[in-house]
């Protein structure tokens, strides 16, 4: 007979198996690969990335997207989750729907959908000159702001879930409690509501940034060659280039900038002790 | 393959008393595009011709020359297809060797550019295409040189190909002849530092021709140049675009046949070859608006013809991008670019 300890082993020994021959080994071949050079090893690929004008500015621009992408996801999201829990609760379940409605559609198609609202001819820019914000259209396609909106968009829901959930267990007489003693709106904000839904600030702002270091498409068709974030030229150096060294190298970024960002966004998250 | 593999163990099996029964095998290497199209066209009536049984694979063609590299010593492919500075670095790596004139009857009926387009034989052209200026005609009424892309009316108006597409370098280098007044370097260092210039003015830097069309659509942009093989697409868009005849020509690429180093069907790969140069099927090929001929014979309706690059004048106006410039300088101008014009 197996002990009931054996038994334990035995059951989790197929997920063993299959995370470390699905997902560790190949993340550990493909670190090593990236400090592999001609001659031995070391970082020297990770040098010349950095060295490099192009790796650099691309690094940048992608930790600033992703930044302020998850800075605007974080305003909207609150804001749109307190209205959502300020609903009556029968009215909740369609407003939830309607957040999470974009998620069940191919972020391929709705990034092919910015290409036409952003265009040109697009609808945004018939806005723009129509009110007579601008006399000519703008250009809006293949620049920072086009990604911006695009991973915003793209993003947003997962924010405003784990905020709504977050507001939902957040006591209903905490704020009145806050005002009666004195707190305005911003205080309130930012003693009362934000320290206690910060694990939902977190697990979204995780999302979110996450998401946007690593999104592919929305950087490849509203950003293109002109604004090329990590993704997209890693993309460029496996597929064109056959640069294997310095894509690993991104790959090896990208993972790293992932962790650190959810390591940060916790340090901010949890208060100091007295 | 299996069949192959079959076969010579059979033939093994039976010893020396059988290989008579054996039906030959040829391999050939090839991009994977209009496969439907090459086996109606070329491969069944090839089969039917030769006795044999013709294998294809197929990939880009960095992924095939990488294939041919690895099996240097043991290669199981025959006849190889590519773009003509694909097969000078084959030839440079001695992976493929030098056709029979005599053995490919066709051979005189074909432009001179596709005869022997990377020295000593390695190889023959099969079919071209040009790379020139799509532009709108209603927008701009005297476009006439590869500088007039930077005129101001323009700024804001123009995708130009990306340098890692295989388009980037070919309109660099008419840029770089045109700015030169013919003095081109090789390095193409003016043409980056124009394009340079106007960086920021530039509405993408395209890197399918699939997304040329959708520019056009969009009216995001005036004009872009471009390769003749997606001119068919932009055509069905219905709206006001011309194809510019530059002052300084086209450009174009050249795709080649070649037979790899070592193959024991080097009678059969010659067959094959000389078929594909035919007129019949370069003409099919054209008709099916596969491929754009290189044999002189060809003749098509004006509404195929318009839809390719055909005909004396089209052809003989390309002035292709030297394969050894291509190769030799590929990284160079990618160090460049990346240091002007992609930051």
């Amino acid at each position: 007979m197996f002990t009931s300890r054996t038994t334990g082993l035995m059951l989790v020994l197929p997920a063993v198996v299959f995370i470390t021959v699905g997902f560790l080994a190949p993340v550990l071949i493909l670190l090593a690969q990236s400090l592999r050079l001609e001659d031995g090893w070391g970082i020297g690929n990770y040098l010349a990335f950095m060295n490099d004008g192009l790796g650099r500015e691309v690094f940048w621009r992608t930790i600033k997207l992703a930044a302020l992408v998850t800075l605007a996801a974080a305003v909207i999201g609150y804001v749109a989750a307190w209205a959502i829990v300020e609903t009556r609760p029968e009215r909740r379940g369609v407003l939830v729907g309607m957040v999470i409605l974009p998620l069940m559609i191919s972020p391929v198609a709705r990034t092919y959908a910015w290409l036409v609202i952003l265009g040109r001819t697009g609808f945004l820019n018939v806005l723009i000159t129509n009110l007579g914000l601008s006399e000519e259209p703008l250009r809006l396609l293949f620049t920072e702001t086009a990604v911006f909106i695009g991973l915003l968009q793209l993003f947003l829901p997962l924010m405003i879930i784990s905020l709504v959930s977050a507001l939902e267990n957040l006591p209903r007489d905490v704020v009145p409690a806050a005002q009666t003693l004195g707190a305005g709106w911003i205080a309130t904000f930012f003693k009362v509501i934000l320290p206690l839904t910060r694990e939902g600030l977190v697990i979204g702002g995780t999302l979110v940034f996450t998401g946007s270091v690593t999104a592919y498409i929305t950087p490849a068709v509203l950003g293109g060659s002109k604004v090329l974030m990590l993704e997209t030229l890693l993309y460029q150096r496996v597929s064109v280039a056959n640069d294997f060294a310095s894509a690993s190298v991104i790959a090896a970024i990208l993972m790293v900038t992932t962790l650190a960002a959810n390591r940060l966004l916790r340090r901010l998250a949890t208060p100091r002790r007295r | 393959m299996r069949r192959a593999a079959l076969t010579s163990v059979l033939a093994l099996a039976f010893g020396a008393a059988a290989p008579a029964a054996a039906e030959p095998t040829l391999v050939l290497s090839a991009y994977g595009i209009s496969q439907d199209a090459f086996k109606k066209i070329l491969y069944e009536p090839f089969e039917a011709q030769c006795g044999c049984e013709l294998v294809v694979e197929i990939g880009n063609s960095a992924e095939r020359l990488a294939k041919l590299e690895a099996r240097k010593d043991n290669p199981n492919v025959d006849v190889v297809v590519f773009a003509d500075f694909n097969a000078l670095e084959a030839a440079r790596k001695d992976l493929i060797q030098p056709l029979d004139p005599s053995k490919l009857s066709n051979l005189d009926k074909l432009y001179d550019v596709a005869r022997d387009p990377v020295g000593d034989n390695m190889a023959v052209g099969y079919t071209l295409y040009s790379t020139s200026i799509v532009y709108r005609t209603d927008k701009i009424t005297d476009m006439g040189s590869w500088k007039d892309l930077w005129r101001p009316e323009l700024e804001n108006r123009v995708a130009f190909p990306n340098i890692t597409t295989t388009q980037g370098p070919l309109a660099l280098y008419m840029a770089e002849r045109a700015w030169t007044e013919g003095q081109p370097s090789q390095g193409l260092e003016t043409a980056i530092a124009k394009v340079a210039e106007i960086k920021d003015d530039v509405v993408t830097f395209y890197e399918r021709s699939s997304q040329i069309v959708q520019l056009f659509q969009q009216e995001e942009i005036w004009a872009a140049p471009m390769g003749r093989f997606a001119w068919g697409n932009i055509m069905k868009l219905q709206m006001p675009l011309g194809w510019l005849l530059p002052a300084e020509g086209q450009t174009g690429g050249l795709n080649v046949a070649s037979i790899v180093k070592g193959t024991e069907q080097a009678d059969l790969a010659h067959q094959l070859i000389d078929m594909w140069l035919s007129t019949e099927v370069q003409t099919a090929l054209a008709e099916a608006l596969v491929d754009s001929p290189v044999n002189r014979e060809v003749e098509l309706s004006g509404s195929v013809a318009q839809l390719m690059t055909f005909g004396p004048e089209q052809v003989e106006s390309l002035r292709l991008v030297p394969p050894e410039q291509l190769l030799e300088n590929r990284e160079a101008w990618l160090e460049t670019w990346n240091a002007k014009v992609a930051q």
